[in-house]
């Protein structure tokens, strides 16, 4: 190839050299570019990145190994380009489309294994952006080398000694592998500690027993029983003890979990979250800007109380049931709790609180409490005993916002502070809403947008 | 940094400058009162120097920073923390914020949840009361002074307190504290007076 590109200066002189040079990369940015949008395409529309995220790394670090290594490249592709290209196409487009070849990476001899290893990443992460990133380096790995070769000299005289001296190109694989093999390590860490998606875009879970229900931003709620799910006729469900609630609109049903035959249907004014269990069905309701929390009886004619209310929706959480005990979450720019209150006797209890810290979307299941701390440089859910007493960390992810250095950049830096310690990349993820189950915890994990934030719904071992 | 050290570290415009606004005068406004009385050279002199050598731009000696969620510490008029390059309004966890507390994106727009109903608001607590909390002593802001920078004038404030030691760990100045108070941590109000 460095022959071919390398052609044109000594046919048409140094404009035609640029041509067909630029030709040439091009070609190999659009190869490139092409393949790994496409994997990225594949690994989205099928989804298979969620279920083999952790294996498509393990492969990724073992294709890492083998340059490493020094081992052998399989498998192997013993096909060339297409020679005669050269003689009957213009210079720039045979140049572009051979470009184009390689530039994919694998549609001729494959130098490295760690391009094995990037496909596959391209696959399972299923990110366009990531996806794009890494097809630019790809297609400057192939082209740059060519180019300057060709730019160094007009005969190739440089490919001999290229040739009897495979250092080069195993300095390269080395590189190589050790960038796929950090690469790969840092995915199976977040892999790890990201716990396992169950769905998405899904959000907002509510979990009984092994059952499991959810919403679907703009579709409606879904209920996940033995294996099996179901679509509700409502929005936002909640399952608790042997029920099922969800709603449409201001009217609120209830039903049986294991029939979804309508055991109750009551009308809250503003419904947008539920929560229920056997003998109580609670309601966050939005009217005029503000929210308020409603509880009632499951039972028919019976009356509801206000337990919470708040002039600005955002600042009272979905609520959420067990038994006789209601959990809600409150924040204001004051401080931040989560409550409890005992509905038969109308007692109201604080469990959590923080002045710096944002408490919210709690979950109760048999006296342990889940919910989701923000504070200054993580964002943890956490499991613990309602007194508080104990409790760990079962996910945990980068904190909402980045820092600044500490101190202005021309000056010195005694006396700065920073309030995470050491520099630390923020993520546009946030915890959200939670769900508690006998051996799993739920969370969703939300990309809050300017317009509708676009929730995932993970699972992570208790 | 004590009063009579930055005395001593000034000259005569600076003191000038520096004995006027310990009471609250703008630098800006002495230098223009002094150039209306007719004294030109001296309006010149009096012209607020950008401090060099410490952590910020304004600050003098080596007392540390007041505990900010992004890290310098830029207030508002009110002592609640600002994101020092672009001056937003952050919440504690550091997030842009809108006038109710909503975090909002680069753009100042509200963000919102899956239901489109917007992120509830975070703790927001004024950076020197922040430190008080952290650090276990009652918050005062007494004293400030002000400098040039960046093409505005800047208030420095220090966060007092009935403390021994400064945030640094070592012995806490009087400077613009008082009643027996002293330095504990400082923090800056970038005004939009030009200068």
């Amino acid at each position: 190839m460095v022959g071919t590109v390398g052609a044109a200066r000594r046919l048409g002189g140094r404009g035609a050299f640029a041509v067909t040079a630029a030709a040439y990369g091009v070609g190999s940015l659009a190869g490139a570019l092409s393949v790994f949008a496409l994997l990225a395409l594949a690994g989205t529309v099928t989804g298979i990145g969620r279920t083999w995220l952790a294996a498509g790394a393990v492969l990724a670090a073992a294709t890492a190994a083998v340059d490493l290594r020094g081992g052998r490249v399989r498998p192997q592709i013993r096909s060339q380009v297409p020679e005669p290209w050269r003689r009957a196409l213009p210079l720039p487009l045979a140049t572009f489309l051979y470009g184009f070849l390689l530039g994919t990476g694998v549609a001729t001899y494959v130098p490295a294994a760690t391009a094995w290893g990037l496909i596959v990443f391209g696959l399972v992460l299923g990110d366009l952006h990531v996806a794009l990133v890494v097809g630019a380096a790809v297609a400057a790995g192939r082209a740059l080398p060519v180019l300057v070769l060709a730019a160094a000299t007009e005969d190739g005289a440089a490919l001999p000694a290229l040739a009897l001296r495979p250092h080069a190109l195993r300095v390269v694989r080395l590189a190589a592998g050790i960038s796929l093999a950090v690469a790969a390590s840092l995915v199976l860490a977040d892999t790890g500690a990201a716990g396992l998606v169950v769905g998405s875009p899904a959000g907002d879970p509510s979990a009984a027993a092994a059952d499991l229900a959810w919403e679907q931003p703009g579709v409606g709620g879904f209920l996940r029983r033995g294996g099996q799910t179901v679509q509700l006729p409502g929005d936002d469900p909640a399952v608790g003890g042997t029920l099922v609630a969800w709603h449409v609109g201001d009217v609120v049903t209830i039903a049986n979990r294991a029939t979804l035959a309508p055991v109750l249907v009551v009308h809250v004014a503003g419904a947008q979250k539920l929560a229920v269990s056997d003998r109580w069905l609670a309601v966050r309701a939005l009217r005029r800007g503000g929210a308020r929390l409603v509880v009632q009886q499951v039972t028919a004619g019976a009356p509801q109380h206000g337990v919470a209310a708040t002039p600005f929706a955002a600042r009272l959480g979905r609520p959420a049931l067990d038994g006789d005990t209601l959990v809600y979450s409150a924040s204001g720019l004051r401080g931040s709790s989560i409550m409890a209150v005992d509905l038969p006797a109308r007692r109201r209890h604080l469990l959590r609180y923080s002045r710096s810290d944002q408490l919210l979307q709690p979950s109760l299941l048999g006296g342990r409490l889940l919910y989701v701390r923000l504070t200054r440089c993580s964002q943890q859910l956490r499991l613990g005993d309602l007194d508080g007493r104990r409790g760990r960390i079962l996910l945990t992810l980068p904190p909402v916002a980045g820092q600044d250095l500490g101190h202005d950049r021309d000056r010195t830096s005694q006396g700065a502070r920073v309030p995470c310690g050491r520099r630390v990349r923020a993520t546009s993820r946030l915890l959200w809403t939670s769900a508690l189950a006998s051996t799993v915890a739920y969370v969703t994990v939300l990309r809050p947008a300017a317009g509708r934030a676009t929730p995932t719904l993970v699972s992570v071992k208790r | 940094m004590t009063a009579s050290r930055h005395l001593a570290d000034r000259g005569l415009s600076d003191a000038v400058v520096g004995a006027t606004s310990r009471r609250g005068f703008l630098a800006r406004v002495g230098r223009v009162v002094l150039a209306a009385a007719g004294g030109s050279a001296i309006a010149a002199a009096v012209a607020t120097p950008e401090a060099e050598g410490f952590h910020f731009c304004g600050h003098t000696y080596t007392t540390g920073s007041c505990p900010h969620p992004t890290g310098l510490p830029r207030i508002d008029a009110h002592g609640f923390p600002l994101r020092a390059f672009d001056g937003a309004p952050v919440d504690d966890l550091g997030r842009p914020i809108d006038a109710q507390g909503r975090p909002v994106d680069a753009h100042g727009r509200v963000l919102h949840d899956a239901d489109r109903v917007p992120l509830p608001p975070a703790p927001r607590t004024r950076v020197c009361e922040g430190a008080a909390r952290a650090y276990g002593f009652r918050a005062h802001i007494d004293g400030a002074w002000y400098r040039c920078c960046n093409g505005h004038v800047r208030k420095l404030t220090d966060c007092c307190g009935y403390v021994r030691n400064r945030i640094n760990g070592d012995a806490a100045l009087t400077g613009y504290c008082y009643a027996g108070r002293k330095v504990f941590c400082v923090q800056y109000f970038d005004t939009k007076v030009p200068c």
